[in-house]
């Protein structure tokens, strides 16, 4: 089942965009998605997401740039005469017809006649064998969401485009769904796009995330890459959680910055710095909760040389099981998350007790100043209530 | 005691027993009569139990004529109806042009008006054009009225429908013939099929409309009751008979057959 490479499942988006009257979904945007990756496009409703991958589809023209699929330029191509074909939210199962005729629909439009063992084949690769004379509401949630996969994959198309194929499903059977996905994908081979604003299933499944945000592309990158260092502050809350504290450049020290918080200094390496830094000028410093280290103000002395240190106080406690979550107050900045693993619980860690925090310089990454400091948190603009989920 | 308990428990049983009888009841005397074998002229007092009538169905001049005759313009009303109607609730339901919302009011509007008065301008317009009173004179008036019955139907239906399956219908290799004759137009279909029988009941059984714009053509609504002020033959209790009996017998039939698909899917 495995298609040949000759890169003709390349997908290469050169200076797209759409605009909606006066109103720009999509600003012109780059992208190439190689051969048989998995590919995800993350953001926030109304990011563009959508809008993008239906203009792969061919179900939206763009108003500037084109669609390139390896050689061929299929940006004037109507939909039924690409390559590609599409999950769509919601399925869209043809109500009027069995589960079989749903999966051969694309065969038999593309007149050919012997669909039986195809449509068994790739049933049973979806495990629906047992389900193919029954009309999709007759299915749970997952399996039509199955059949849904099953219809396109069935055309081996050059690429799978699915848009947020796994929203309509409860917790846990997005779980399996998305490891069930990444399954099919390696068996296939085929390059997959998928359109998500949930960042734990975009990291999950894809081997590269594009974070979109306001119709571009903020940051793209392994999911790693973009967990760990992050070049704004939208693609740093919007993927987990981060620290973000001002502080002011003070000196150079080789490869790293040193930089004045508060009365305290702290050390950046200038390579996970993406701001501008001349001396006196303002940089925001991330670092991501499960980083930090929590010791009480008592025991500072054990604390070992050459970490970065904030002196706090908690502000606020939860014990949440694998973890304690809490909420450190420090003159440089109110409000620090930091997360403790339960393995030695200190009892003198409570509301209301001297810490200090401490973490390696080599986690901490630089960000340009000049941006909100809410961007891609819940609630702020373009965002919405289910990214935190 | 006892009673009152019986009747409690089954007070619903019987109230819907007695509303089937008073749904029924006209059909029984409709059927019962037409074994009917009247003395006079008219069918009204039952004599005694004859199959004459059932025998020779068109033996009443020209009773026959007039049933071919609706049955045909009905059968005209209603595929003239049924296409205009569904092309009507697709533009209005999937094109933004102007004056769109005047035209989903404006067609309702023959349902709403008293069937006397649209009988009585039709019949107007009829004559200031010239035109010759007869079978396409009342053809013309029945699609008219059975039109704003349709596009309720299948405006429903259309509206109702994921603009994403067509998506998926393009998707999956249909151009936009195949989309339609594949996708669009199977889950449109009960929308469509109830506005055509709604159609042809209407046109079949219309009177008011007819009588004014007919000329001198004579359909089997005008007969029946040109007939009853001169004497009523059994044939047409016979011909009532008949076509409850199809009625029955096709719904009777499209329930069998979709009970048994169910059943092939489980």
């Amino acid at each position: 089942m495995k298609t040949t490479s000759d890169n003709s499942g390349d997908v290469r988006l050169s200076g797209i965009s759409k605009t909606y009257g006066s109103f720009t979904a999509v600003h012109p945007l780059e992208l190439t998605v190689p051969e048989g990756s998995f590919f995800a496009l993350l953001g926030a409703s109304g990011c563009g997401k959508t809008t993008t991958l239906r203009m792969i589809a061919g179900l939206e023209e763009p108003t500037t740039g084109t669609v390139r699929l390896g050689d061929q330029d299929v940006t004037h191509l109507p939909p039924y005469k690409r390559p590609v074909n599409t999950v769509f939210q919601s399925y869209a199962l043809f109500p009027h017809l069995d589960i079989f005729e749903n999966v051969a629909f694309g065969l038999r439009r593309r007149g050919i006649k012997s669909v039986k063992k195809q449509v068994e084949d790739m049933l049973e690769l979806v495990q629906l064998g047992e389900q193919a004379r029954k009309k999709p509401h007759q299915l749970s949630g997952g399996q039509q969401q199955r059949v849904a996969v099953a219809r396109a994959l069935i055309n081996h198309p050059k690429v799978l485009l699915l848009d947020e194929p796994l929203g309509a499903l409860d917790l846990k059977l997005r779980r399996q769904m998305q490891l069930e996905l990444k399954r099919i994908q390696t068996e296939v081979g085929i390059t997959f796009i998928h359109v998500t604003h949930d960042q734990e299933e975009a990291m999950t499944m894809a081997d590269t995330v594009a974070v979109m945000n306001g119709g571009r592309v903020e940051q793209l990158g392994s999911p790693a890459d973009l967990y760990e260092n992050p070049q704004s502050t939208f693609v740093a809350n919007f993927l987990g959680t981060s620290n973000l504290i001002e502080a002011e450049v003070d000196t150079k020290n080789g490869d790293d910055i040193v930089l004045r918080a508060g009365g305290g200094k702290l050390v950046l390496p200038e390579a996970r710095c993406s701001a501008p830094t001349t001396a006196g000028g303002k940089v925001l410093v991330g670092i991501r909760p499960e980083k930090i280290s929590l010791t009480h103000a008592d025991d500072a002395g054990e604390i070992p040389e050459g970490r970065n240190r904030l002196t706090g106080k908690i502000a606020d406690a939860s014990f949440i099981g694998v973890s304690t979550q809490y909420v450190v107050d420090s003159p440089v900045c109110d409000e620090l998350a930091v997360y403790v693993q339960n393995v030695e619980r200190d009892g003198r860690l409570v509301p209301g007790a001297d810490v200090v925090l401490h973490w390696s310089p080599a986690h901490t990454f630089g960000l340009d100043a000049a941006q909100s400091l809410l961007a891609g948190t819940v609630g702020s603009a373009g965002t919405e209530e289910e990214v935190a989920a | 005691m006892p009673f009152v308990t019986w009747l409690k428990r089954h007070l619903v049983v019987i109230a819907g027993l007695l509303t089937l009888a008073y749904l029924l009841l006209p059909n029984v005397i409709v059927t019962v009569f037409s074994f009917n074998k009247p003395k006079g002229r008219f069918n009204y007092e039952w004599q005694r139990f004859s199959t004459d009538a059932w025998k020779d169905p068109c033996g009443v001049a020209d009773m026959c004529g007039s049933l071919s005759l609706s049955l045909q313009i009905a059968v005209w009303a209603t595929v003239g109806a049924t296409i205009l109607g569904t092309m009507i609730s697709f533009a209005l339901v999937r094109y933004r042009f102007r004056a769109r919302g005047a035209v989903n009011s404006l067609i309702f509007l023959p349902m709403a008006m008293p069937e006397v008065v649209m009988a009585a301008s039709l019949l107007t317009l009829f004559l200031n054009m010239g035109a010759q009173l007869g079978f396409w004179t009342i053809l013309i008036a029945h699609i008219m009225f059975c039109l704003s019955f349709v596009v309720t139907a299948v405006k429903a239906r259309v509206m109702s429908m994921d603009p994403r399956l067509e998506e998926a219908a393009r998707d999956l290799y249909a151009g936009p013939v195949q989309t339609f004759l594949r996708v669009t137009l199977p889950i449109a279909a009960p929308g469509i099929a109830a506005g055509a029988l709604l159609s042809f009941a209407l046109s079949f059984d219309d009177f008011i409309i007819t009588n004014f714009n007919a000329g001198s053509t004579v359909t089997f609504p005008m007969f029946v009751w040109g007939s009853a002020q001169r004497g009523t033959p059994v044939q047409i209790n016979v011909i009532g008979t008949a076509m409850f009996l199809i009625a029955v017998l096709f719904v009777l039939t499209s329930m069998v057959v979709s009970n048994r698909r169910n059943k092939q899917k489980a």
